[in-house]
């Protein structure tokens, strides 16, 4: 079990990709593992044949133990206990011509049907040769057509220099081939023609009798990890949210003039009001109680039914609105991409959350511990208000409004810090200048 | 629309241009009472006075460097280098000044550097370079170079309007032997490239001169298909058109009549081997000047030119492969 970032103690292995006797390359995917933190892949220290799969799936060990064993000394393509067990195969028709005329168990020519070779493997098996040529070597649309069409590059007769097959030539191989060569319906990708209709007869009975619930699942491992950490902070933290209510149609303007959304703009704000108000940016661990120059700003990204998870933008202070824009773009795209290292979701001193996408206005966020704040931006609305010009003349105008809703814990800090703390991001928010 | 030579297009729409916008304004040696050494300004200072047609010293880090600042506050110089090999004079302002005032100090520098450039007339090391490669490396700057009197025309225009410093390439080869259909008026080109012929077998791609080499070279391949890639813009240069010309084809021969060293078309091979590696048929062929300086000799240009039998023997060598 590697370790994938400074604190993580231990995983679960979630799947594994290569199976025992499987040829693996130094760097291909092994298996997947899930943390406390995160699921990663994990790459192959070395190039060898899966001899042993120490640890099953579901199974979580701690960081340094042995997952499986590779036989370094191993040679793609090689007979190996697992293959040498199957019955012996008929060689691949017509290539053996001048070949050593015993075709048995102990053949080295790989087995047919067709193992998926690594792409890259050096191959030690001989190479294929027709009519004695020397070795062929394809361009690489040749092979990609190839792929795509399931042909084997020995059939086709090659028109270019030195009968090398050109991409004319397996493209003409596929047409005359077309229809005949492939039975019907050997094609994975072949779409079904007719939807089934989810009609039932008889469905509606069920209304009534007893209703029988479908059968339950256990919740994954990433709303198990969800729940108990928040529901430790709630236990934790003496948690108290206060909200204030923000005219953005600066920040508007701004972020349209710099294509970009207007959530690391109020981030930008959110951090100036972090550098003056730092008890907000800060870790109560017990009563050890720590206070960071440094903002670095978590920011919720929901994987949709899933789950979520905060990726952290390190370092926030010293970044414009687009540079926090670029990176959080960054984080949620390989948060979604499932791409994130555990180092990327770890260190937050404080996190904005922002669900307002999806219209809702308010909201109780939960601290993540042992952080003493969340910020939370809901959604830009506009509405009437009273502005008053430079007369001092009231006038109800509309403009675009947002509730920022702040959850703080009264053990760090009381409601008056807090109060400060978002004026001085509305105070940001309001006179906002690029 | 009007036949015209490919001189006659630049000179057209310097014209159409400055009759519509006050702010446009010439600079160059000779360009003035003299009408310009190819005679691309001839009359415009009986039109439009020498406050607007300006004869300048010989001093190409002046044109450029006096450019920059009429620019700066408010007005669309273009400049002419007598030869493009003499732009090296003014490099400095071209490179350092001009191409860097927008990102260090916001200011737009609208100017556009006309560059008389190729070889194929007995010119010389000095009078036949395509130095055009220079300014792709050197950030901020827009390079174009169009093959066609209407194309010449139209990217003048678009480059006296585009807000960034433009160097115009325009092909001295071409002045004269070109003619071509060209619209009345005023109208732009945009920066993107062309497709001079439709094919499926093999695609030449190029620019400039080189793409009525690449057309001739082309014309009856054994039969073959072969589209011809008019790039026309350098910077922004056309990566779409590129890599669709590369997927439909899968064979390409790329022609530079600058030397090959680094010159635009090593640019379009790399962007092919990274971003079209898996539709490749063949090798990414190129044609080029050697990197040597052009000869005065004819029959040696001649051999060091990139000429329409070269072009059809790399295409018929790759669509044998």
């Amino acid at each position: 079990m590697p370790q994938m970032g400074v604190s993580v103690a231990e995983g679960t292995v979630v799947e594994w990709r290569k199976q025992r006797g499987d040829w693996i390359e130094a760097d291909e995917t092994i298996c997947e593992i899930s943390t406390d933190k995160i699921d990663t892949e994990v790459p192959s220290p070395a190039a060898g044949r899966l001899v042993e799969i120490l640890v099953q799936v579901g199974v979580t060990v701690e960081v340094g133990t042995t997952l499986a064993r590779i036989a370094t000394d191993a040679r793609p393509g090689e007979a190996h206990d697992v293959e040498g067990a199957r019955p012996p195969v008929a060689p691949a028709d017509g290539t053996s011509d001048g070949a050593r005329p015993s075709p048995g168990a102990r053949d080295p020519a790989p087995p047919s049907p067709p193992r998926p070779a690594p792409a890259r493997a050096p191959s030690a098996a001989p190479a294929p040769a027709r009519r004695g040529s020397p070795a062929r070597r394809y361009s690489p649309v040749v092979q990609r057509i190839a792929d795509e069409h399931d042909v084997d590059l020995d059939e086709v007769e090659g028109t270019g220099r030195e009968g090398r097959v050109r991409k004319q030539d397996v493209m003409g191989y596929v047409e005359a081939r077309g229809g005949v060569a492939r039975p019907a319906g050997a094609s994975p990708t072949e779409p079904t023609l007719h939807i089934e209709s989810p009609y039932r007869p008889g469905a509606g009975a069920s209304l009534h009798g007893p209703y029988t619930p479908p059968e339950g699942r256990p919740l994954s491992r990433m709303r198990q990890t969800i729940g108990q950490h928040m529901k430790r902070s709630q236990e934790t933290a003496a948690t108290c949210t206060t909200w204030i209510e923000v005219d953005v149609s600066r920040v508007e303007l701004a972020r349209k003039e710099l294509g970009i959304t207007a959530l690391p703009l109020i981030a930008r704000c959110a951090i100036g009001a972090l550098i003056e108000f730092p008890l907000l940016n800060a870790w109560l661990e017990g009563d050890n109680h720590t206070v960071h120059e440094q903002v670095n700003l978590g920011i919720a990204v929901s994987l949709g039914e899933d789950g979520l998870i905060v990726p952290v933008v390190r370092g926030a202070q010293d970044l414009s609105p687009e540079g926090l824009s670029r990176r959080i773009r960054d984080l949620a795209r390989r948060a979604r991409a499932r791409q994130l290292s555990p180092d990327d979701v770890r260190g937050a001193t404080f996190t904005l959350t922002n669900p307002g996408q999806f219209g809702s206005m308010m909201a109780t966020p939960v601290i993540s511990q042992p952080q003493v704040a969340i910020l939370d931006v809901e959604a830009i609305i506009k509405r009437p208000v009273v502005v008053t010009d430079q007369f001092g003349e009231d006038a109800i105008a509309i403009r675009p409004m947002v509730i920022l809703g702040l959850s703080w814990d009264h053990r760090a800090l009381d409601g008056a810090v807090a109060a400060r703390f978002l004026a001085s991001i509305k105070k940001r928010v309001e006179g906002y200048e690029a | 629309m009007t036949e015209m030579t490919y001189l006659r297009a630049i000179s057209d729409g310097l014209r159409t241009e400055m009759r519509d916008d006050e702010r446009v304004l010439l600079m160059g040696e000779d360009i003035g009472v003299y009408g310009g050494a190819f005679k691309v300004t001839d009359g415009f200072i009986e039109e439009f006075g020498p406050g607007r047609v300006m004869d300048t010293p010989l001093a190409e880090a002046g044109i450029v460097g006096t450019a920059v600042g009429a620019a700066v506050v408010g007005l669309r110089p273009v400049c002419e280098m007598q030869f493009a090999d003499f732009v090296a004079c003014g490099f400095d302002q071209i490179v350092n000044v001009a191409g860097k005032m927008f990102y260090r100090q916001g200011l737009p520098v609208n100017i556009t550097v006309r560059l008389p450039g190729g070889g194929g007339f007995s010119g010389g090391p000095f009078h036949s370079q395509n130095p055009e490669a220079w300014f792709m490396h050197a950030p901020g700057l827009k390079v174009v170079a169009p093959s066609t009197a209407e194309d010449a025309k139209g990217m003048i225009i678009a480059s006296i309007r585009d807000p960034n410093p433009v160097i115009y390439m325009e092909h001295k080869n071409l002045y004269r032997r070109i003619k071509g259909e060209v619209p009345e008026g005023s109208y732009e080109t945009p920066f993107t490239a062309r497709v001079a012929r439709e094919g499926t077998d093999l695609a030449v791609i190029t620019y400039g001169a080189m793409v009525h080499t690449a057309l001739d070279a082309t014309q009856d391949l054994d039969g073959a298909s072969i589209m011809v890639l008019d790039l026309r813009s350098l910077v922004p240069l056309d990566e779409q058109a590129i890599l669709d010309a590369v997927r439909l084809c899968s064979k390409v021969v790329i022609v530079d009549e600058a030397n090959q060293t680094c010159a635009a078309g090593a640019q379009v091979a790399a962007l092919i081997a990274e971003f079209a590696f898996e539709d490749l048929d063949g090798p990414v062929v190129r044609v080029a000047s050697p990197d040597v300086p052009i000869p005065f000799s004819p029959p040696l240009e001649a051999v060091v030119l990139p000429s329409v039998d070269r072009v059809r023997e790399a295409c018929r060598q790759l669509l044998e492969y």
